[in-house]
């Protein structure tokens, strides 16, 4: 009996783990996006070739000057029914910094902190549950670039 | 390496969440200059009663011990857990109670 009931727990577990981790996982069903070179090349790696349209629903917020390129802070708010969101820049030999999977009900009120290697733009998608791409950016000056260490 | 504070306070229903994950989050460049293997958080997950409130997936491009701000639907006394997978595989879970 016990054997048996191990045995089902270890089954439990077993079917329940892929779910709980890999759900909605960018970085293995869009492993393109990871590498592209240039902010136009990860949103079509995303998104396909919708083209997003600027949108004044989303505010990017960052500081004008960031004395510290090594952490950056970037707050990142919207009122689009958004199903996911994506962090952009286009300074360091990457482009995509992060992508939120928006869960149903979810508010799109994200702050983070990301390195810059040195002045540019970071750049927002947000993926609507419309279907259509919204974007916004703004850029930033940065002191002293943060990917040096 | 490896431990994460988090703070989870409810007002009017809406939970304000900080999550702070001690990690070295090595790019690939800082990593070469170092002679060591980049590593960095490439998942976050929070969930409350087993419903993901966040989720995303990251690069090499978080800050150094990233922090993570957060807002989600939610009340007091449920627990958040909160983890993270890096590159290698390693992963950490905590939760906290929200205050």
């Amino acid at each position: 009996m016990n054997r048996r009931k191990f045995l089902g727990l270890g089954l439990a577990v077993a079917a329940l783990a892929p779910m709980t981790l890999s759900a909605l996982d960018y970085r293995k069903e869009k492993p393109k996006a990871w590498t592209a070179k240039s902010v136009d090349d990860a949103i079509a790696a995303l998104y396909g070739d919708a083209k997003p349209e600027v949108s004044d629903k989303i505010t990017v917020k960052t500081p004008k000057v960031a004395s510290n390129g090594g952490a950056v802070p970037v707050t990142i708010k919207s009122d689009i029914e958004a199903k996911s969101v994506t962090l952009l820049q286009d300074v360091n030999p990457e482009s995509a910094v992060a992508t939120w999977t928006v869960p149903e009900g979810g508010v799109v009120d994200y702050s983070v902190k990301i390195k810059m290697k040195g002045s540019g733009k970071v750049i927002v998608v947000v993926e609507g549950k419309d279907g259509k791409l919204y974007t916004a950016s703004n850029e930033l000056e940065v002191a002293l670039g943060g990917c040096e260490g | 390496m490896g431990n994460m504070k988090i703070k989870a306070k409810e007002k009017d229903g809406v939970v304000k969440a900080k999550v702070m994950a001690k990690h070295d989050m090595l790019t690939y460049d800082q990593a070469k200059k170092k002679g060591k293997e980049a590593n960095f958080i490439t998942h976050v997950t929070g969930k409350v009663n087993d419903k993901v409130v966040y989720d995303v997936s990251t690069s090499q491009f978080l800050s150094k011990n990233p922090l993570f701000k957060f807002t989600f639907k939610g009340k007091k006394g449920d627990t958040l857990v909160m983890t993270w997978v890096d590159l290698k595989g390693n992963t950490k879970t905590e939760e906290k109670k929200i205050k």
